[in-house]
């Protein structure tokens, strides 16, 4: 079920700040309720793997608010920079996060 | 749903009011049965509609996925179109996301990605928010899949996850997580395995099982199941009758 997004600005998207190899930081947003960023990739530094499409953020969704489209990104992290004391160096981790989730690092 | 019921070891024979069989339920099946029935009272669906989209999908599996998997493995440009765009590459074997009458989803999620494994890195796919998994292409996924031991474990220790499934990877393999918590559904591309020549796409899909495609197990020639292990039951019911079984 296809729900109709209306958007309330012009162009109704957020600009896309990220591409594809950037670093990014995930914010520690407070949240009310509701959202999909885990606890565990809060404060953490990964790189951008790949754009995925644009969409409300989940906390506007999830309560049928419009909202303006942003750009979700897939982010990946390395294991060693989640968890305390993981023994593999190679070992990594995606998720999926949109943008306004992400600050940029400098390098 | 509510019914007498008497025990046949019973001496006096008494009977027990009627009262549900399950002493407790939880908020979220009482939830689901009151949005049901609001739903059907409002005309949006009947009661036969809803049983016979439960009864199909509970009857989907992973055939569309693995003939996927062995699609890839023999063409080369079916498998450039599929890492392009996996949504759209689907169609190919049949399976439409945006089509909910089919074998799609009535859903929004309909971004489709295939996770490409190398001999060098190795992809497992968890939802930990919920339980978010490919069922167009893998049908229902396995209880295993949605309890809360998997889907807080595999991030933190997926290694150790994985070698309780029986795959014991080296240290020199780049063993990689996809959290699947937005709208991307996701599923893995193995490796083609040695020893399989020349085999036809059928030939191939039948060792893509769907814990192959999940990242919990690796195909290989003449592994067509994924493995459980067998219980014998400890006291069989012996037969009274000389002429076997009288279930029969």
């Amino acid at each position: 079920m296809q729900k109709d997004k209306t958007v309330k600005n012009d162009d109704g998207h957020t600009p896309a700040r990220f591409k594809v190899g950037d670093r990014v930081q995930v914010k520690d947003m407070p949240n009310i309720f509701y959202t999909r960023t885990q606890n565990y990739v809060r404060g953490a530094i990964g790189t951008i793997a790949a754009r995925t499409y644009q969409d409300l953020i989940p906390e506007d969704e999830a309560f049928n608010y419009d909202g303006r489209l942003e750009q979700y990104y897939i982010v990946r992290f390395r294991q060693k920079d989640l968890w305390e004391e993981y023994p593999f160096d190679s070992d990594t981790l995606q998720t999926e996060l949109p943008d306004r989730w992400l600050e940029p690092v400098r390098s | 749903m509510s019914t007498e019921h008497k025990h046949d070891d019973d001496g006096d024979g008494h009977e027990h009011p009627a009262a549900p069989m399950v002493e407790e339920i939880t908020d979220y099946e009482v939830l689901e049965i009151a949005v049901r029935e609001l739903a059907i009272e409002h005309g949006l669906f009947t009661a036969e509609d809803h049983r016979k989209f439960t009864e199909w999908a509970e009857s989907v599996g992973p055939a569309a996925g693995s003939r996927l998997v062995a699609k890839a493995w023999t063409d080369p440009a079916f498998k450039a179109r599929l890492l392009e765009d996996g949504t759209k590459a689907c169609k190919e074997v049949g399976v439409d996301w945006t089509e909910p009458t089919g074998v799609g989803t009535p859903s929004d999620y309909t971004n489709f990605r295939v996770l490409e494994d190398t001999p060098t890195l190795h992809h497992v796919i968890v939802c930990t928010l919920c339980s978010c998994y490919p069922r167009p292409l893998l049908g229902m996924s396995p209880e295993w899949y949605r309890s809360t031991n998997y889907r807080r474990r595999l991030v933190r220790w997926p290694r150790e996850v994985l070698t309780e499934f029986g795959l014991v990877l080296p240290p020199e393999v780049e063993v990689r997580i996809e959290d699947s918590n937005q709208k991307c559904r996701f599923m893995v591309l193995p490796v083609r395995p040695k020893g399989t020549e020349n085999w036809t796409e059928e030939q191939l899909a039948a060792i893509v099982t769907r814990d192959c495609m999940i990242g919990v197990a690796l195909p290989q020639p003449g592994r067509t199941e994924d493995v459980h292990p067998i219980h014998k039951a400890r006291r069989p019911v012996q037969s009274s009758s000389q002429h076997g079984s009288a279930a029969e």
